[in-house]
């Protein structure tokens, strides 16, 4: 028997626990053999194993229930998924929906400018582009005055006529058909007036809203004077940049001679006359 | 992917006995792997375990069991030891033999990490290499968890061919 040197706690742990390689286990066994002690601590921890894998190996031995079948739970796995996937697309659809929806129903939803505004500042912005024109200020000439009425009335569907503005020293130059505000039947007619001096006036009109109702709004925008109203004819707004008591004077002419003087015009003309 | 269904349906057995070993409960150990499967399942296509699939799966395992643990734990959840299996078998301590619901106990006792790494070493057969890195420790400190663990249990065991009980101290 050959003598072996000390052995460490640790490398006969390493034994028991079958961790050494053939040539160190039997270096150990050498020792063992030559070392009771050593010999039976060794013998209690293989009692140890032994217990311990009486406790437990059996767990292993038995059927492995379906559930831990690792195909079955991967196919599970993949069909929850895309089940998550169908779930996500629904998901997606109905937000789509949504907006669809919400994007409709944005009338409804939003406060939308009041109509007048919108007439206003398209009969301001009109008023500026073609008051600024020269030889293309107006589409039809006043030398076809009647003939321009007529046309613009077919258009807007709603006759109308042209004030006569001379009394504030106005004459009629022409006038255009203009797309328009669709709530108030998508087109508008542009009656352009000029005084001596070259000072443009301009009147635009359009069908009436689908309220019919009566309405009568003063606005200054982008430098211009606005006078509007609405009845259940027609929209008016006159535009221009005159002094204020030259354009209350206009303004009052052409609501006077549009509205035919009618008794109904009683809000507007006080507002002319005294606002 | 197929092969690896397979490596994975082959340690199923052991996870389920090391499981079985570390809850004490069969249901409960079973749950323990059916999640640790899924997981890595749903893990593999981004994840692939790199090294042995069987130590992959046991530190998976390992994980969830202690994330259970610290759960349970809040909860104030306790396991019955009288629902211990191996109760049937604890007559008789006849000289050399340990009383199994003995030593059952006294792994019950053990501080969680010596009970793991003296189950994956003894249970498991896993080399002290492998059992480090599931565990995610040094070598030297896993086999000083063996050996405390050695110790503790050793006053169950006895000494060879005495009654385990003489060595109590």
């Amino acid at each position: 028997m050959t003598t072996v040197g000390p052995i460490s706690r640790e490398t006969l742990l390493a034994y028991a626990d079958g961790q050494l390689s053939a040539a160190e286990a039997e270096t150990v066994e050498a020792y063992l053999a030559a070392n009771p002690e050593a010999a039976a601590e060794v013998a209690l921890w293989r009692r140890q194993d032994d217990a311990i894998r009486t406790l437990f190996s059996p767990a292993a031995a038995e059927p492995v229930p379906l559930r831990l079948k690792p195909a079955r739970l991967s196919a599970e796995l993949k069909t929850r998924s895309r089940g998550r996937w169908r779930m996500a697309a629904a998901a997606v659809v109905l937000l789509g929906l949504g907006l669809g929806a919400g994007w409709l129903a944005r009338p409804l939803l939003e406060r939308t400018p009041p109509a007048s505004d919108v007439l206003i500042a398209s009969a301001v912005n009109a008023h500026h582009v073609f008051s600024a024109e020269n030889r293309h200020a107006v589409e039809v000439a006043s030398s076809e005055e009647d003939h321009l009425v007529t046309w613009l009335s077919n258009r807007l569907e709603t006759p109308i006529g042209a004030p006569d503005l001379s009394p504030e020293g106005f004459g009629l130059k022409g006038g255009r058909l203009l797309p328009g505000d669709p709530a108030a039947g998508g087109r508008a007619a542009q009656l352009m007036y000029e005084d001596a001096a070259g000072e443009r006036v301009t009147v635009y009109i359009t069908a009436a809203l689908p309220d019919r109702a009566p309405a009568y709004e003063f606005a200054t925008r982008d430098g211009a004077a606005a006078f509007y109203w609405a009845n259940a004819q027609i929209t008016c707004t006159v535009v221009g940049t005159l002094p204020d008591e030259r354009m209350k004077a206009v303004s009052q002419a052409v609501y006077r001679q549009l509205t035919g003087g009618s008794s109904g015009m009683g809000i507007a003309s006080d507002y002319l006359e005294h606002g | 992917m197929g092969d690896l269904i397979a490596e994975i349906e082959a340690c199923v057995p052991a996870l389920r006995r090391y499981a079985r070993a570390l809850t004490r409960n069969a249901d409960v150990a079973d749950d323990l792997v059916q999640d640790c499967l899924e997981r890595a399942l749903a893990r593999r296509g981004l994840f692939r375990p790199q090294g042995p699939v069987r130590a992959w799966l046991f530190t998976i395992l390992l994980n969830l069991y202690r994330n259970g643990l610290r759960t349970s734990r809040r909860r104030g959840e306790t396991v019955a030891i009288e629902d211990m299996p191996s109760e049937p078998m604890t007559p008789a301590a006849q000289p050399g033999h340990m009383a199994l619901a003995e030593i059952a106990r006294a792994i019950e006792a053990l501080p969680p990490e010596q009970k793991e790494a003296l189950l994956l070493v003894v249970l498991e057969g896993v080399s002290y290499a492998e059992a480090a890195g599931i565990l995610g420790i040094p070598q030297g400190t896993l086999m000083s968890r063996l050996s405390r663990a050695r110790a503790a249990l050793r006053i169950f065991g006895g000494t060879s061919g005495e009654p385990y009980l003489r060595t109590v101290k």
